[in-house]
């Protein structure tokens, strides 16, 4: 029997689904990407470093901030740039904000009415005004964040390799602060209602891989580490996750030795470092009395909103620090163009996002690969819809394809990102 | 006898907001807008708007169809015609589909072999040349920009909401030819030229709210050359600052070159 879904909306970019079952055996379970192909690595090929970050981020109108990042801090490796600890905390305080208004959005208008069987989100707005408008509210508070620090949300503007063009201003973050004290409340509130929803039962073993420094819930820097005890430096990234490009596919997937598929994002955070919690995100997470590790993917709505809140926690933490510090450290100075190459990643909303880039002694760039969430995710999914499916092989057509686009939103894919 | 009441029947507009292959920021930019996006919503009946429904579009005719994206796929080039068939109004949202976006670099560059650097096996991968939307399509209205502005999108779409309501189609609004530094001023900036940056402003569609230069970055020209921009006193404004190369380079990563070229020609 053949399982064909065409189109799956409600998420970033465009894809489909197929599978194949015979006699109760899933043969095949595929997404089936439909992006054209915008060659990001190819078009970054031959051209000046500093246009890298403003290429490299349009290829996700999502988590531009993260792509952006992870750029610059590739070609400051290349070329071994100094930053300063103010750039450093401006920049998780963007990525923050970044956390928040994408997991806001995914949870609230892409999943949520998964939840509770809706097939339109202007009907879920209508059913729930009171909640949608906290799921906004949230969403602004990081876009705020991004907003002042990066000076848009969409595209930020002021980051750059060295630190920041522009930097905001005490006051700035003063508002911040006054703001943070209304988001960590919505939030904690947004929280309780999606702990209301019971969130569907299916597990499948698997290993989760996310940042890790050793030190907080790290999001900026760190070596890779596993659930399954695998340790390594970001830089041996490639070493151990492998590449793949089947015949006429337009993503590379990425699997652990080339052979099993494992994932990345807030499920795979929480599991690996949910003792690094804030207070109040840990409060919210002991309430659901999840077991660790937990391989319900599911859960992965659960995270998201756990990570909101810690995000919130956080971002109060940064804004307290930067009220007293010398915010006008984080202003960019001269450094010196150099030949290299540098290997960087930091956690975007999805996932572990890499960049390795080369670059050559005027600064042109030799050569880039990125490789994104989804692309490590995609296998991952498609392995866990294939355990999944027998189980809804015997419900109708309308009701099977409902579950499998529950299912798959329920991983946040950015398609785009996976493609670039 | 009862009087018969005429009644007016008021039926809303019918939109569809598309994405052909894109970052899909633009739409972001309109979600961004929060409660002002979804008062607006409140006035048209959204039949296609796939970031947040899951009903399958019947393919009925449209008062504004709203696009986004490079059309890059056969299915892109599809929709993307479907769409014009369909629709009073098309209405162009972004720089991917107005000027072809940073994937329209390709074109500048080693054409056709820059899927090289990306994927092992080429064969069976769709790799056109990238065009804008108004090579396949004629286009109503541009909303301009990389990502669009959210407020000027507020501005205008109730004008053609009007248009679209009255069927007037001679008053399609136009943007203002104005530079970027007349916002850019306003704001009270600093002149980013007086420090030698190379910024594009003058030569560039304001109604961005100057958004870049305010955050210390030069216009690179995403909005697109204005009407009366002129190219020639740009480039000698700029003669001293960039080389002609480094000229270049920058107006590839918004697909203005080639605009640039056009202007040139016939100038």
């Amino acid at each position: 029997m053949q399982i064909k879904i065409n189109h799956i909306n409600k998420m970033e970019g465009h894809a489909g689904f197929m599978a194949s079952v015979l006699d109760g055996d899933v043969k095949s379970a595929k997404l089936e990407v439909k992006e054209g192909i915008r060659l990001i690595e190819g078009v970054l090929v031959g051209r000046h470093y500093k246009d890298m970050p403003i290429i490299a981020q349009r290829i996700c109108g999502i988590c531009p901030v993260v792509h952006n990042l992870t750029a610059i801090k590739s070609i400051e490796k290349a070329m071994g740039v100094q930053i300063t600890e103010e750039t450093i905390l401006l920049r998780k305080l963007l990525e923050w904000g970044q956390i928040i208004h994408s997991h806001a959005l995914h949870l609230f208008f892409l999943s949520l009415a998964d939840l509770l069987n809706i097939d339109n989100d202007l009907k879920l707005i209508k059913k729930y005004p009171k909640e949608t408008k906290k799921a906004i509210k949230t969403r602004e508070y990081g876009m705020d964040i991004v907003k002042t620090i990066g000076g848009r949300v969409v595209h930020p503007l002021t980051d750059e390799t060295g630190g920041f063009k522009k930097v905001p201003t005490k006051d700035e973050i003063k508002e911040l602060l006054i703001k943070s004290e209304k988001a960590i409340k919505i939030a904690q509130e947004l929280g309780a209602f999606f702990a209301k929803f019971k969130l569907p039962e299916f597990e499948r073993e698997t290993e989760y891989v996310c940042l890790e420094n050793g030190k907080d819930y790290s999001i900026y820097d760190g070596d890779i580490k596993s659930s399954k005890g695998l340790h390594i430096p970001v830089d041996k990234f490639e070493k151990n996750f492998n590449e793949l490009q089947r015949p006429r596919e337009i993503v590379n997937r990425v699997k652990a030795d080339g052979k099993t598929s494992y994932m990345v994002g807030a499920i795979a955070r929480v599991n690996n470092h949910q003792g690094k919690l804030n207070v109040k995100a840990e409060e919210y997470l002991e309430k659901f009395g999840y077991k660790f590790p937990d391989y319900n993917p599911f859960h992965n709505i659960t995270y998201q909103m756990v990570e909101i809140i810690n995000a919130v926690e956080e971002s109060i933490k940064i804004l307290k620090i930067l009220e007293h510090s010398q915010i006008e450290n984080a202003l960019t100075k001269n450094y010196k163009v150099k030949e290299g190459v540098g290997v960087s990643a930091v956690e975007a909303p999805r996932g572990t996002l890499y960049y390795h880039t080369d670059i050559d002694d005027k600064g042109y760039i030799k050569n880039v690969n990125i490789i994104t969430p989804t692309a490590q995710a995609l296998s991952h999914l498609e392995d866990d819809i294939a355990k999944y499916l027998p189980s809804v092989m015997n419900l109708s057509e309308k009701k099977r394809t409902q579950k499998l686009r529950s299912f798959i939103r329920a991983y946040d894919p950015c398609i785009s990102c996976a493609v670039h | 006898m009862a009087k018969i009441k005429s009644v007016k029947i008021k039926t809303k507009p019918k939109i569809a907001i598309v994405s052909l292959t894109s970052c899909e920021g633009c739409q972001f930019a309109l979600l961004d807008l929060g409660e002002k996006f979804l008062e607006l919503l409140e006035k048209v009946e959204m039949v296609d708007f796939r970031l947040l429904e899951d009903e399958e579009d019947a393919g009925e005719k449209l008062s504004i169809g709203i696009v986004e994206g490079t059309p890059l796929t056969k299915d892109n080039i599809k929709t993307l015609k479907n769409l014009r068939k369909r629709s009073d109004l098309l209405v162009v949202l972004g720089n991917c589909a107005a000027m072809g976006g940073v994937p329209e670099i390709k074109n500048y560059q080693e054409g056709v072999n820059t899927i090289k650097h990306v994927y092992k096996n080429i064969q069976g991968i769709e790799n056109p040349e990238v065009k804008e939307v108004d090579n396949f399509v004629k286009v109503d209205f541009t909303f301009p920009g990389c990502p669009i502005t959210g407020e000027e999108f507020l501005k205008y779409f109730p004008i053609l909401l009007e248009i679209v309501k009255t069927q007037d189609f001679s008053r399609i609004p136009e943007i203002p030819d104005r530079p970027v530094c007349v916002e850019c001023k306003a704001k009270g900036n600093r002149c980013l030229l007086l420090d030698n940056k190379p910024c594009f402003g003058p030569m560039i569609q304001g109604g961005c709210d100057a958004v870049c230069p305010t955050a210390g970055m030069i216009c690179q020209g995403c909005r697109g050359l204005r009407p009366k921009g002129n190219v020639k006193a740009m480039r000698a404004t700029l003669k001293n600052m960039v080389s002609d190369e480094e000229f270049e380079n920058i107006t590839e990563i918004f697909g203005l070159r080639d605009d640039i070229e056009e202007r040139e020609k016939i100038n």
